[in-house]
């Protein structure tokens, strides 16, 4: 059984990431803060006795589930205000916005230009990354940036370990494209590994 | 339209055209890890209320597991192994439940029967108070013709 301490250690390590790869996804800081605290809390009440060596494993599997949750409940809740939007009036605010318009980019133009360049790049990584389809990004958050093996992840995406590779592949294959449409080589990476082989 | 619904047609589109890049898998990892390097950079830059809002959710998620672990401790020292018998010393074995159960159910039948008793008896001693009381002769009650009596009279 875990201890409290082994919880709080294992939550301070992973909670910056799981907000990023939240808000990545549901494209909402306010919504992706809500879900990482319920996350964390299901963590806490259903898995507290399980050994803190599977937590990794764990809250990843939660972390996805309360996300498509999430999405369930956006799809229901969408198929109402369309049809209830229907009797009301043709509101300008109710166009349909491209999210990517509405993104914040820090604004860095005090800081150094290394630093300029390097936030940009961020910046561009992560709109690159939220424009990316559900089943890639997942996939590339779990093996890339947790760092979980090809059969941890197809455990969590609840497929086979073909489509894990598959997925990643073309999460980092649409990344790149992304990416290099946008000028990133001379953000920081290399030509090289833009050349076709 | 709903981000599901975008998220939904991104998956349906999954076959992204990337023809004009193809990479190699020691170069994939490659790109993957410079990415993530930047995106865990980015993820230790929150604004503060987000690091505030992280920390209360941590903090609470940390204090429920710890009262959970208490009480359960608590539970089990207390409760789960049988009071009653723990009385006589452990001589029970495993069974501590079962045989406190026994037990108490044992102390409440004689308990049943005791007051049971008790209320014979005292009914006995006031019958005997009161024809010691009363202005008759204890033998005109137990005489058949005494009731016929009083019930003509």
């Amino acid at each position: 059984m875990a201890t409290p301490k082994e919880l709080s250690d294992f939550l301070a390590s992973v909670q910056r990431r799981a907000f990023k790869q939240t808000a990545y996804a549901v494209r909402d800081d306010h919504t992706a803060l809500d879900i990482v605290q319920d996350s964390m809390m299901k963590l806490a009440e259903k898995y507290g006795d399980h050994p803190a060596t599977e937590f990794p494993m764990l809250f990843q599997r939660i972390l996805q589930n309360t996300m498509r949750d999430f999405w369930r409940r956006q799809k229901v809740r969408n198929l109402w205000t369309t049809l209830l939007s229907s009797f009301g009036s043709n509101d300008a605010d109710n166009e349909e916005r491209d999210p990517l318009e509405t993104i914040d980019v820090e604004d860095d133009s005090d800081e150094p230009s290394a630093v300029l360049a390097r936030n940009q790049t961020i910046a561009l990584i992560e709109q690159a990354l939220q424009k990316l389809p559900l089943r890639q990004r997942e996939a590339f958050v779990l093996r890339y940036w947790e760092e979980m093996d090809v059969a941890e992840t197809a455990a969590i995406m609840g497929c086979s370990d073909g489509s894990v590779k598959t997925h990643c592949s073309r999460a980092v294959h649409a990344l790149a494209k992304e990416l290099k449409k946008q000028g990133l080589d001379k953000l920081g990476l290399s030509n090289a590994v833009y050349e076709k082989t | 339209m709903s981000r599901y619904k975008d998220n939904m047609t991104h998956e349906k589109n999954d076959n992204l055209s990337t023809d004009d890049i193809v990479l190699d898998t020691m170069v994939e990892q490659q790109i993957a890890r410079h990415m993530t390097d930047l995106l865990n950079d980015s993820a230790q830059r929150l604004m503060p209320h987000q690091e505030q809002r992280l920390t209360l959710a941590h903090d609470a998620a940390v204090r429920y597991l710890a009262e959970k672990q208490a009480q359960l401790q608590y539970s089990n020292t207390h409760t789960s192994q049988g009071n009653v018998v723990r009385w006589f010393g452990d001589h029970f074995g495993q069974q501590h439940r079962m045989t406190s159960a026994a037990l108490v159910i044992l102390v409440m039948l004689v308990t049943f029967f005791a007051v049971q008793q008790f209320e014979v008896s005292n009914n006995l001693e006031n019958s005997d108070a009161f024809l010691l009381a009363s202005d008759l002769p204890p033998e005109a009650y137990a005489d058949k013709g005494f009731d016929a009596w009083i019930d003509t009279n």
